[in-house]
């Protein structure tokens, strides 16, 4: 289709960029798994009951769907590198915008857990 | 949708191989220009990922001077927390508009814009450790 290599064994992008942004969606969604392991004994105490767990494993859900789809993402990427060279079609970016949305929420989440901490410190 | 020709002929050509959506999410983003460069862009994208981790770690460390119980000013320790927590609200939504306007400028040709948010991230720790530091001094 184009005179980029595509041979078995030669990489379609010799910056191996594809990885790279694979390995930096790993980073953010290892970062995600950790703060939620962290928020799973943090928010019971704070609130005072078990269920507030659920935020916790929530957010290692989310943190398995983003590493998920980002491996999708970057296969499609490396597919799209080898079809049709860098002036391919990359995918669209509905996933960096769900996951601004669920930084913005543990923002929320850990302002609401900050306020609950300091006034129960005051009693 | 009024994307110009040569996009619409990247397009076409994958669209044999690979399974994509015809509209592609924000269409402010990919309705504008021409496919560009796709190392740009991943670029573009790994800079965006980068600000997500940063807001996690400003909301990690404000949560952290707050729960960790620490023998500081109360009120001024609050401070420090909610302005690291403030700006890990604010750091993603700035993330994505940067991430937004650099990619529509990709596909232009036209010049990256510019972006406050390393200035405004610098401001706000600096501000939260002034308040640390004063915590400290008079608890």
């Amino acid at each position: 289709m184009s005179n980029t290599p595509s041979a078995m064994g030669t990489a379609p992008d010799p910056g191996l960029q594809p990885e790279r942004t694979e390995l930096a969606w790993r980073r953010t969604a290892l970062a995600l798994a950790l703060l939620s392991l962290v928020s799973m004994r943090l928010l019971p105490e704070a609130f005072g009951s078990e269920w507030w767990a659920l935020v916790g494993a929530a957010g290692l859900v989310a943190a398995a769907v983003v590493w998920g789809l980002a491996h999708r993402r970057a296969r499609t990427v490396t597919a799209m590198l080898a079809d049709v060279g860098v002036r391919g079609r990359m995918p669209g970016a509905a996933l960096l915008f769900g996951l601004a949305g669920v930084t913005c929420a543990i923002g929320v989440t850990g302002a609401i857990t900050v306020f609950v901490v300091s006034a129960s410190a005051l009693q | 949708m009024s994307a110009p020709k040569p996009s619409e002929r990247g397009h076409s050509l994958l669209a044999s191989g690979t399974a994509v959506s015809t509209t592609r999410f924000p269409r402010s983003v990919y309705s504008h220009g021409t496919e560009p460069d796709a190392r740009f862009s991943l670029a573009n994208e790994r800079t965006f990922l980068a600000w997500v981790r940063t807001a996690l770690a400003l909301v990690a460390g404000g949560v952290a001077l707050e729960v960790l119980g620490l023998d500081l000013h109360t009120g001024l320790r609050l401070a420090a927390s909610l302005v690291l927590i403030g700006v890990g609200i604010l750091t993603p939504v700035l993330a994505w508009r940067n991430w937004a306007r650099t990619e529509r400028a990709i596909r232009g040709g036209e010049p990256l814009p510019t972006s406050m948010t390393g200035p405004l991230v610098a401001v706000a720790v600096s501000a939260s450790s002034l308040l640390v530091l004063l915590a400290i001094l008079l608890r």
